[in-house]
């Protein structure tokens, strides 16, 4: 393995200008770039179930528990990446039981906490609890006792109880969304309320990052929707993706347009920092902000959806290239972060110089912890889908009163 | 009277039993005198004020050296603390006799501060180990309580090795130093107090570069009346490489 101090000169090759000794090597690297991603990905997908629940857009029926359970298999994974990137996994509890109220990411633990506890597990219980006793009763072996430890032994599958279900998952949808903007509004506050990096620094940032939020939400679940109907053999409901895919393309829309508005924002207000920022998208961030986030990732999928659309192409087409969109869709949002937590670490405070991001391919920062920890959340949906598939009826019926 | 769900108690009891189990651990964990100073653990500051005091400050060292302390705060080095270079002193104040502090007497320890590195200070005394005085240790010639040149120096390029390497490879290697900075002679022993001029305005490189200019005619010319507005000439080009433009000025 090269030393530190090999890694140093190769990285000095490719400082231009002037930095600091101290901005050499980045501080915040790709784990700090998933972890805001994954969030995102949480929050959007939970945005996206809200929207059968309270808003009652009873085309998204066929996605709304799949969303739900997507969102809480990211949510398992979202502090993992932070867990790696500050090492000592062993001393996270700290955070609860020593909490520092002036230190806004020691906030996280609680804002997690009550996102876990307080909104995704209730709400999935309660939208769950009915099927887990039902299908309880027609199994045997291990599944029937993990069904009854899920619904935590209750049997009560009278209509009043069922109507309490809805009644309680639909009060829970309602604080859950302010409590999925609040979740990842708080990683864009992390970054906006940064002074010192004119970069970051920008009230629009937690607004930006919530519209990209919900963005790639809703292009995950279209992706796994598509993905495991078809892997079930069954038929994709595109009455559902029709629907997804315009608001999909009204959240692109809006996330493109407070991205271009922040841009127009700095550029009108000229601090004395945007000669350097300026270098830098025009530089060291050209391929991944101008070409992969704005035009791959955003403009040719928004063309795409709205063309295919409204097109009478037959289904299978259109199914195609509503699929390619949204992964152009999720690459561009992950570039997204990555033009965010990179890019506001590769320019020199001195306005004066630009550092240079090497990525490691192994160790707790590089590609293939990065890649298991993209991974893992799918892994648990593919547990959690055996467990509680979203898709199973059970044959029995409620009790009557 | 409505009945209470079911779903509700039965949510209640795993919340309960979460809440009491960290509250429980929240006892175990948390050490008794966290909080109790500020936000952190307050038997942290004995446990450190407990540990063996291995370095004992410079007030320590006066009560017996007071002569060389005197000389020391007088000199260059008054802001390097006798232990920089002395190493912890508790053992010898202990017992003077057994313990004598080290002083370092190889030419590795001083170059940590004076071999030449272009981040330092301009004016800062720097050496190239390998090309000043090999083999020689340095208290040889340098006392170090009070440190200065034995001679003064007697090129420019002893103190400014980068400025005069510079200069080497550009157009101006035949411009001596002290034509375009005056330099006091005092500048030699006491460079601080004794700073060199640097060229004030425009009319002095035109001196060599104006069109009109009595110089060699494989001099660069410029019109003076409309090259470079404002700016002095240095603040564009860098005279001791003047073939690189200084693009941030622009």
């Amino acid at each position: 393995m090269e030393s530190l101090n090999e890694r140093l000169m190769s990285a000095l090759q490719q400082v231009s200008g002037y930095i600091y000794p101290n901005e050499i090597e980045l501080h915040w690297s790709l784990l700090i770039v998933i972890y805001p991603f994954i969030t995102g990905l949480v929050a959007g997908a939970f945005i996206l179930a809200s929207l059968e629940k309270v808003f009652n857009v009873k085309e998204l029926t066929p996605t709304y528990r799949f969303a739900l359970l997507t969102a809480l298999s990211f949510l398992f994974v979202a502090p993992l990446p932070l867990l790696a990137h500050l090492g000592h996994p062993l001393r996270s509890y700290e955070i609860f039981f020593t909490p520092n109220l002036s230190s806004a990411m020691a906030a996280f633990g609680f804002v997690y906490a009550w996102y876990l506890m307080a909104v995704l597990l209730l709400e999935v219980w309660f939208e769950f609890r009915k099927d887990l006793i039902l299908w309880a009763r027609e199994e045997r072996g291990l599944i029937k006792w993990i069904h009854r430890a899920l619904a935590l032994f209750s049997t009560d599958v009278s209509e009043e109880a069922v109507r309490f279900d809805e009644k309680a998952a639909k009060i829970i949808t309602v604080i859950g969304i302010p409590s999925a903007f609040l979740l990842h509004g708080y990683v864009g506050f992390i970054f906006g309320s940064i002074k010192a990096n004119p970069w970051w620094s920008s009230v629009l940032i937690p607004i930006v990052f919530l519209a990209s939020a919900i963005v790639s939400g809703i292009a995950l679940v279209l992706i796994l929707y598509t993905i495991v109907t078809l892997l079930r053999s069954e038929k994709i409901d595109m009455k559902c993706l029709d629907r997804l895919v315009e608001f999909l393309f009204y959240a692109v829309i809006i996330d493109f347009s407070l991205e271009v508005l922040d841009f127009i924002h700095r550029l009108y207000q000229s601090e004395d920092s945007i000669k350097i920022l300026s270098q830098m998208v025009c530089n060291k961030l050209f391929v991944s902000l101008v070409i992969m986030q704005v035009l791959l990732g955003t403009v040719l999928p928004a063309i795409f959806l709205v063309f295919f659309r409204y097109s009478r192409f037959p289904e299978e087409l259109r199914r195609l290239a509503y699929f390619i969109s949204a992964l152009l869709i999720e690459m561009g949002i992950f570039c997204t972060r990555w033009n965010v937590v990179i890019g506001g670490q590769l320019f020199s405070k001195s306005f004066r110089g630009l550092t240079v991001f090497k990525v490691e391919i192994t160790g707790f920062e590089g590609i293939l912890m990065s890649l298991a920890l993209l991974a893992l959340p799918f892994i648990i949906l593919f547990v959690v889908l055996k467990i509680l598939p979203p898709w199973r009826i059970s044959s029995l019926p409620v009790d009557k009163n | 009277m409505k009945r209470f769900p079911n779903q509700i108690i039965r949510l209640i009891i795993p919340f309960v039993i979460i809440i009491a189990g960290l509250l429980i651990a929240k006892k175990f964990l948390v050490p008794a005198s966290f909080g109790k100073l500020g936000h952190f653990r307050a038997d942290a500051l004995g446990e450190a004020m407990s540990k063996p005091i291995h370095y004992v400050g410079q007030q320590a060292c006066a009560d017996c050296h007071d002569e060389i302390v005197k000389k020391k705060a007088a000199s260059y080095h008054k802001g390097v603390a006798c232990e920089v270079c002395h190493g912890p002193g508790s053992a010898h104040v202990d017992s003077p006799t057994e313990n004598k502090p080290p002083a370092p007497r190889d030419r590795g320890f001083c170059p940590v501060c004076h071999s030449y590195n272009p981040s330092r200070p301009t004016g800062f005394p720097q050496i190239v180990t390998v090309t000043h005085n090999p083999g020689k240790a340095c208290i040889s010639c340098h006392n170090a309580h009070d440190p200065v040149p034995p001679h003064a120096p007697e090129q420019c390029g002893a103190c400014h090795g980068d400025i005069a390497r510079t200069k080497m490879a550009s157009p101006h290697v035949d411009v001596p130093c002290t034509v375009c900075h005056e330099t006091p002679t005092e500048h030699r022993m006491n460079p601080r107090m004794y700073v060199p001029t640097i060229p004030a305005n425009r009319e002095f490189c035109g001196k060599c570069h104006a069109k009109d200019a009595q110089s060699a005619k494989e001099i660069p010319r410029i019109d003076m009346g409309t090259h470079g507005e404002r700016y002095v000439c240095w603040e564009c080009h860098y005279p001791h490489l003047p073939q690189v433009y200084n693009g941030a000025a622009k």
